[in-house]
């Protein structure tokens, strides 16, 4: 295994001063930048569910749609639900894990 | 999503083998049907049906990742390209009582063989078990990873 280098970060750090200047718009970028990422991946999850709410109709009404086709939509729509759960526990935990720190 | 590509692969072979099965049972109904189709006015059996797999095109991001060097996700689905028609001779049977023989008591049956199309029937339904399988076995993978750090 390699052994740990510093050499990233410590090639990073002289930037850092310039970067200073921006660091306020970086920061909102930053934020921008994850907002329009989650809320991305929120609206992905909700078309899979949409997706498998439109098929399980047509399956229900009697229309031309493959069982197959159902279930997978299905699975699909709860595996990226359980991913989601799975972001927003670990979003909260660390927001709990913030508002423990004693000032 | 490039999360759920084995998972597309195999609802590709799902609905594959479930044609490959509709014609089964298609061939299977009309094992003794005498009328099929209709040639210059003459009533001619029902042919045997058989589905032909092809591998899945890929899509166009995987080709385009293809072509830029990037090995992942070279795996194509299937596909049912076409049915063709056995062109095996239809079976004559001796059966002078049948309406539909002709002047020698000969009548013209379908060129489909139960025995085949039950031994076909059993080789779909395995295999659309082992693509059933293999999905699970991508779903429980998925779900494993959602437990790390747990």
């Amino acid at each position: 295994m390699e052994p740990l280098s510093f050499s990233a970060v410590s090639s990073a750090l002289p930037l850092s001063k310039t970067a200073a200047n921006s660091k306020a718009t970086s920061v909102a970028n930053t934020q921008n930048s994850f907002a329009s990422f989650l809320k991305e991946s929120i609206n992905n999850v909700n078309q899979a569910q949409n997706e498998s709410d439109v098929l399980t109709n047509k399956l229900a009404r009697g229309e031309n749609v493959d069982l197959s086709q159902v279930m997978i939509a299905s699975q699909k729509a709860s595996i990226t639900m359980q991913a989601t759960l799975e972001i927003r526990n670990k979003a909260v935990e660390a927001y709990q894990e913030i508002m423990r720190m004693s000032v | 999503m490039t999360i759920f590509n084995s998972i597309n692969t195999t609802a590709s072979a799902l609905t594959a083998q479930r044609l490959r099965m509709d014609v089964i049972s298609s061939n299977m109904a009309n094992v003794d049907t005498t009328r099929g189709r209709l040639v210059n006015g003459e009533w001619e059996p029902y042919t045997r049906k058989q589905v032909v797999f092809q591998e899945q095109e890929g899509s166009f991001t995987s080709h385009l990742n293809a072509a830029r060097g990037n090995t992942s996700n070279q795996a194509g689905g299937v596909k049912v390209s076409r049915i063709v028609e056995d062109e095996t001779p239809f079976e004559m049977v001796y059966d002078p009582e049948n309406p539909e023989a002709d002047e020698t008591g000969y009548v013209r049956m379908p060129n489909v063989d139960p025995l085949r199309e039950m031994v076909d029937l059993m080789s779909a339904s395995r295999s659309y078990e082992a693509n059933v399988t293999v999905l699970n076995a991508s779903k429980s993978m998925l779900m494993k990873t959602l437990e790390i750090g747990k």
